[in-house]
């Protein structure tokens, strides 16, 4: 896409999103930010007017965009504090995983759903002994004809409780190494054996963890996403998407906190200006390194620097809000909405694989080292 | 939207790099820590290879369409093989300074180009950060000392910056009567220094706008230390991937692999900052926001280099303290390198501070 078309989307993006918004929104953007039905009814616009996945086709709720175009859309809505979709695990995790792998009948039936948000989506990965060891799962699922019984327990599933489905992993095959006798299956949540408990969070937070415990749960074989056994290629295929949008968040909130350093601080900061180049540097550092990435896919060349952004984004992120938290002095303890930052912040590096797992692929994938 | 090197300029950088493996091995910077004409071949070889015709990309009669992208990633390669020549002084931070000057500066940039050697006088006594050494008086004549001046020794012109009633001028002094180059210690012999002290007549000199002069010379420095960070962070991987201790290689703990890692990371931060302010640099007029793009890549390489080597220096273990091994030739190439024209802290401390008064970046 040409530059002057691009400018002219973007343009066209800025004024559906102008008239989505109420016209308080940015004086009160404190308030909005946790307004769940505002968010819901601006999923629903999105996916009608085709940005919630621009690049997929105009049925699936897009506009067949180039990806360089999908990220000046994602770049713009971000700068814009563009209201945050209530369940991110169903647009941006189950959907494009459905769109990869599921059957006609299941794109048919679950795909519109899931991006309009009339139904949530959790993702059934973690369980008590699997958290970074994802392919050490213990979930297991035995066959029998057309039906898969299920028995185990999940934590951490964010949303369970007000999701209508989760994409569960299982073990299948337990005779297999461990990546090869996974299976991804959706689950219906109201199915009988299935008991939701939501798990308080340390801070507010709209996206409260849940456990999932299972119990001789019922799932026909209809319901596999993609082939049995194959479920280790459908989690990384939709974590890698998820993976590339990660970073523009992470942008967009460097950007928010060194705007509020500015305006917000309390008293002289000069002890702090060279923290504030620093971030300057990783902000443009992480922007720069998003667009080189995408180039080098869109070029078809390998894409080293896909690798460092989880890792440094979320860094970069927390060495923001700390700073912010350091130019506001002890005014810093009494603001709820900093208190939340900080708190999402120190998420950053756990969620979407941990950054002693992302220093791990870098030096085992990029720089060559062997595995511990 | 710019997003780094095309896969031309990658190709041309690989050609850089493979030209550099044969003709600069590691003892070829050895011997120029003692021998003061050893860079002279090598110099030689990057003027046929046209990387010193550079000093013109994007003006002059016969304009390659080259960009200051493809000077970047030459000096990257350059400081990745810690090549003892003067492009980074002559080329990267001296032409930068006189391309700012405008079409006069063409016969001057010229010659630079066919080989002749210019270095910059930008480090003032006192002070962390460059800036204006000299003084350009009324009559024509410039006075004063600069300290640090890389490679003075070898250059045939001195490009000057001097405080011109309350302004700023670059004035070019042919190194000869009236220049005298007093050659100082250096960590790095290979990178010489001198405080090089004028009492002479300019040949040329015109008002400039300090920041802008002294833009090109940090984004060369930084694109070098780029080179010499990813250097030094492959010497230790390479060691990492065959030094076994507890029967097993020591790149497979973690203790090791993700300090590398952190490694990885600083290289690819400082990379994609060199990139886009060459980008930058490219684009008129660019302000302020050109000074301080340059500055953060020059920070964030300067970073990368030091945590490469001193991991570097860590992993080799006593190895590292050697003088047979090549890594204290990296390590004192980014201390060097790190040290002229402003440390990070410096560098970091004035784009922030600007821009915490509502100014650029």
């Amino acid at each position: 896409m040409s530059q002057p078309d691009l400018t002219e989307l973007r343009d066209e993006f800025d004024r559906w999103l102008t008239s989505m918004l109420p016209a308080d929104y940015y004086d009160n953007y404190s308030v909005y930010r946790w307004d769940t039905g505002l968010r819901r009814e601006y999923q629903r616009a999105s996916f009608e007017a085709g940005w919630i996945q621009p690049t997929w086709s105009r049925e699936q709720g897009g506009r067949s965009l180039t990806p360089a175009a999908a990220l000046e859309i994602r770049l713009q809505a971000a700068l814009r504090s563009a209201p945050k979709l209530p369940n991110i695990a169903g647009p941006n995790v189950a959907a494009p995983a459905i769109r990869s792998f599921g059957t006609p009948e299941q794109v048919a039936r679950l795909l519109t759903p899931c991006l309009d948000g009339s139904e949530w989506w959790a993702l059934g990965m973690s369980e008590p002994e699997a958290g970074s060891d994802f392919a050490g799962l213990r979930t297991r699922a035995v066959r029998t004809g057309d039906v898969f019984t299920v028995n185990g327990h999940k934590i951490w599933t964010t949303q369970a409780h007000e999701s209508r489905w989760a994409v569960l992993y299982v073990r299948t095959d337990a005779e297999a190494p461990k990546h090869k006798g996974i299976s991804c299956l959706v689950l219906d949540m109201h199915a009988p054996g299935v008991t939701t408990e939501p798990v308080r969070m340390a801070s507010v937070s709209d996206e409260t963890f849940c456990e999932v415990f299972l119990d001789d749960v019922e799932i026909p074989a209809s319901a596999l996403l993609g082939p049995e056994n194959g479920g280790w290629q459908v989690a990384m295929s939709a974590l890698g998407h998820e993976r590339q949008m990660i970073w523009v968040m992470n942008w967009v909130e460097t950007q928010r906190g060194l705007e509020a350093l500015r305006s917000n601080r309390k008293g002289a900061c000069d002890d702090l200006h060279s923290a504030v180049g620093a971030l300057l540097a990783d902000s443009e550092a992480l922007r720069a390194n998003g667009y080189r990435a995408l180039h080098n896919e869109s070029s078809g060349r390998p894409s080293p620097e896909g690798d460092v952004l989880k890792l440094f984004g979320s860094l970069a992120l927390q060495r923001t809000w700390e700073t912010v938290a350091a130019a506001l002095g002890p005014a810093a303890v009494a603001d709820p909405d900093l208190e939340f930052e900080r708190h999402d912040g120190l998420a950053a590096t756990i969620y979407g694989g941990t950054s002693e797992i992302q220093r791990n692929i870098i030096g085992e994938r990029l720089l060559g080292l062997p595995k511990g | 939207m710019h997003t780094g090197p095309n896969a031309d300029q990658l190709e041309l950088q690989a050609a850089a790099r493979e030209v550099l493996r044969k003709s600069c091995p590691s003892t070829l910077v050895r011997q120029a820590y003692s021998d003061p004409r050893a860079w002279q071949d090598l110099w030689k070889t990057a003027v046929q290879m046209g990387w010193t015709q550079l000093a013109l990309r994007g003006i002059g009669p016969d304009d390659l369409g080259l960009t200051t992208l493809d000077l970047v990633l030459t000096l990257e390669a350059c400081g990745g093989a810690l090549a003892p020549i003067p492009l980074i002084s002559s080329i990267g931070v001296a032409a930068g300074a006189v391309r700012t000057l405008g079409p006069g500066a063409l016969d001057l940039l010229t010659d630079l180009a066919d080989g002749s050697v210019a270095t910059l006088a930008a480090q003032p006594t006192g002070q962390r950060l460059p800036g204006v050494p000299l003084t350009l008086d009324d009559a024509g004549r410039v006075h004063g000392s600069a300290l640090c001046v890389p490679d003075a020794v070898h250059a045939d012109l001195l490009v000057a910056l001097c405080s011109s009633a309350d302004r700023t001028a670059l004035a070019i002094v042919p190194i000869g009567d009236g220049v005298l180059i007093e050659p100082a210690d250096s960590a790095d012999p290979s990178r010489p220094l001198a405080v090089v002290t004028v009492d002479a007549r300019a040949v040329e000199s015109a008002i400039v706008d300090l920041e802008q002069a002294i833009a090109p010379g940090l984004l060369a420095l930084a694109a070098e230390l780029v080179g010499t960070a990813h250097g030094a962070l492959d010497m230790a991987v390479e060691h990492a991937k065959t030094r076994r201790q507890f029967d097993r290689v020591i790149g497979s703990y973690q203790g090791v692999k993700h300090a590398l890692a952190d490694n990885y990371v600083a290289v690819e931060r400082a990379r994609a900052l060199v990139y886009g302010a060459a980008a930058l640099l490219d684009e008129a007029p660019a302000g302020p926001r050109l000074w301080d793009a340059c500055a953060l890549a020059k920070a964030a390489a300067n970073d990368a280099a030091l945590a490469c080597t001193r991991t570097a220096v860590q992993v080799l273990g006593a190895l590292g303290q050697t003088w047979e091994h090549d890594i204290h030739l990296y390590l004192r190439r980014a201390w060097v390198s790190a040290a002229l024209f402003g440390d990070s802290s410096s560098l970091y401390h004035a784009v922030g501070r600007r821009y915490m008064s509502g100014g650029a970046a």
